[in-house]
């Protein structure tokens, strides 16, 4: 590496690091925490709710899951200003991560509450408990157990999905990395800087999920 | 009291239960023995509308029920008969992710509303009777199979029941477990609790029922106090079953 080359590396390092906390993980953490409440929406819509409900959340899962994050998010923002509808990058890309989450998460969120026992429905209900009354109580602090390190999967997914923000120009830390090209032209050395950042995000994330795993154990044996 | 009129419950096609009558008085020990399949867990689960019956009717105190077929409960007839029901599993069910203290408060305050430090007070005492004071802050799996169960009957009495039900409740436990189990449960038989229990341990059922049935094929095929059912069995089946048992 020449040391323009170098300099160039150690110049961008900051900027990305900046936008990465700044946009990347901001716009992961409001995300998660609109798509998680909207998973979990869906996922007791799809076993309990009345008919009608359950076929609209059955219809939003199947629609997510079935076209491309990319083309959803072009949808979004390029589309629908043609109905009136014009939002700005950021709140375009969280509606677009969000319902994301949302889809693919109360799958996850249904599989957990399905793996608790039929005994624990039953010990609540013996108990003179409600459905809701066993649900929120019983059943989904255990489900919620169950669906940590899936959901820590999913957060870390997100985390590098964000990069597809940069398409509809927010200014995370992928679009600052294609920026800072266009006036360098060392698409190689800036695309790799921005992936060893991306690796080092993933990283910690595994680690803080590894490290809430086994706090969750130290509870249940199983 | 509990006064059973008629029982059949059906699952699909097969009949488990075909018409079962029965009257508990208040304070009895009522023991349901019967080979597996004859419907007695069935029955018991009857009690507290974890199985809906297809025909038949249930009184217990002062809520009753006549079941029809396809027909609704009211969801508050339900609660309340199980407000006065305390159930004991064989799988023990505690709920895992609360200590045995907390098992034992949660239906106070979730059922109950009651005060989150009253509850905490009857569930000390509850455990204290079931000999468990000093595990109060473990988590189900600290604790052995035996102290589960306990804890679990001290759950199932935190509503103060007209009437517990026990559905083998020392199945899942060896002999040496499900000897403090038994104890306990000798012990509130003799305070006067209803109990209706189901079990395959004749030696228990003749020690602690005042009143025992014998179940076979969805039907009652032998009643009466422990000694007449046991010793002198008037019915064929029963005798059969019993000695069956004895060797």
């Amino acid at each position: 590496m020449s040391d323009r080359q170098i300099q160039i590396v150690t110049d961008s390092f900051w900027p990305l690091l900046k936008a990465g906390v700044l946009y990347t993980i901001p716009l992961s953490l409001i995300t998660f925490a609109l798509g998680l409440l909207l998973a979990i929406v869906t996922a007791l819509a799809r076993m309990y709710a009345w008919a009608p409900l359950r076929w609209v959340a059955g219809f939003y899962v199947w629609i997510i899951r079935g076209t491309p994050l990319l083309v959803q998010l072009f949808i979004i923002f390029f589309g629908l200003p043609m109905v009136g509808l014009t939002l700005d990058a950021y709140p375009s890309a969280i509606i677009g991560f969000s319902l994301s989450v949302g889809a693919y998460g109360s799958e996850i969120v249904r599989a957990a509450i399905v793996s608790i026992q039929k005994g624990q429905w039953e010990a609540a209900y013996s108990l003179g408990m409600t459905r809701v009354q066993a649900l929120r109580r019983i059943i989904l602090p255990q489900a919620a157990r169950v669906s940590v390190p899936p959901l820590g999967n999913s957060f870390i997914g997100l985390v590098k999905d964000t990069s597809l923000a940069a398409v509809i120009t927010f200014a995370e830390m992928f679009r600052r990395a294609q920026q800072i090209v266009a006036t360098t032209y060392e698409p190689l050395l800036l695309y790799c800087e921005v992936a060893v950042i991306y690796l080092l995000f993933s990283t910690v994330l595994s680690v803080l999920q590894n490290v809430s795993e086994r706090y969750l154990e130290r509870y249940s044996a199983s | 009291m509990i006064r059973v009129r008629g029982i059949r419950k059906a699952f699909g096609k097969q009949q488990v239960l075909r018409g079962v009558d029965f009257t508990l008085p208040a304070g009895q020990v009522l023991v349901i023995i019967g080979p597996s399949g004859s419907g007695k867990t069935t029955l018991l689960r009857c009690l507290n509308l974890l199985e809906v019956p297809d025909h038949g009717t249930l009184e217990l105190g002062n809520v009753s029920f006549a079941f029809t077929p396809g027909a609704k409960l009211r969801p508050q007839d339900v609660l309340s008969l199980r407000k006065r029901t305390g159930m004991v599993f064989q799988s023990f069910n505690l709920f895992p992710h609360m200590t045995a203290l907390g098992n034992v408060i949660e239906a106070q305050v979730t059922v109950q509303k009651k005060r989150k430090s009253e509850a905490e007070e009857t569930a000390r005492l509850l455990l204290g009777k079931v000999g468990l004071a000093d595990r109060a802050d473990y988590y189900p799996h600290k604790l052995s199979g035996g102290q589960q169960q306990r804890v679990a009957i001290a759950r199932a009495m935190a509503l103060e029941p007209e009437v517990l039900l026990f559905d083998e409740p020392t199945s899942a436990l060896d002999p040496e477990l499900a000897g403090e189990v038994l104890k306990v449960m000798k012990q509130l038989a003799a305070e006067g609790l209803t109990m209706v229990i189901v079990t395959h341990l004749m030696k228990f059922a003749e020690e602690v029922a005042d009143h025992v049935l014998l179940m076979d094929e969805g039907l009652i095929v032998e009643e009466g106090p422990p000694h007449e059912v046991f010793r002198n069995p008037k019915s064929s089946r029963a005798a059969q079953f019993l000695s069956v048992l004895t060797d």
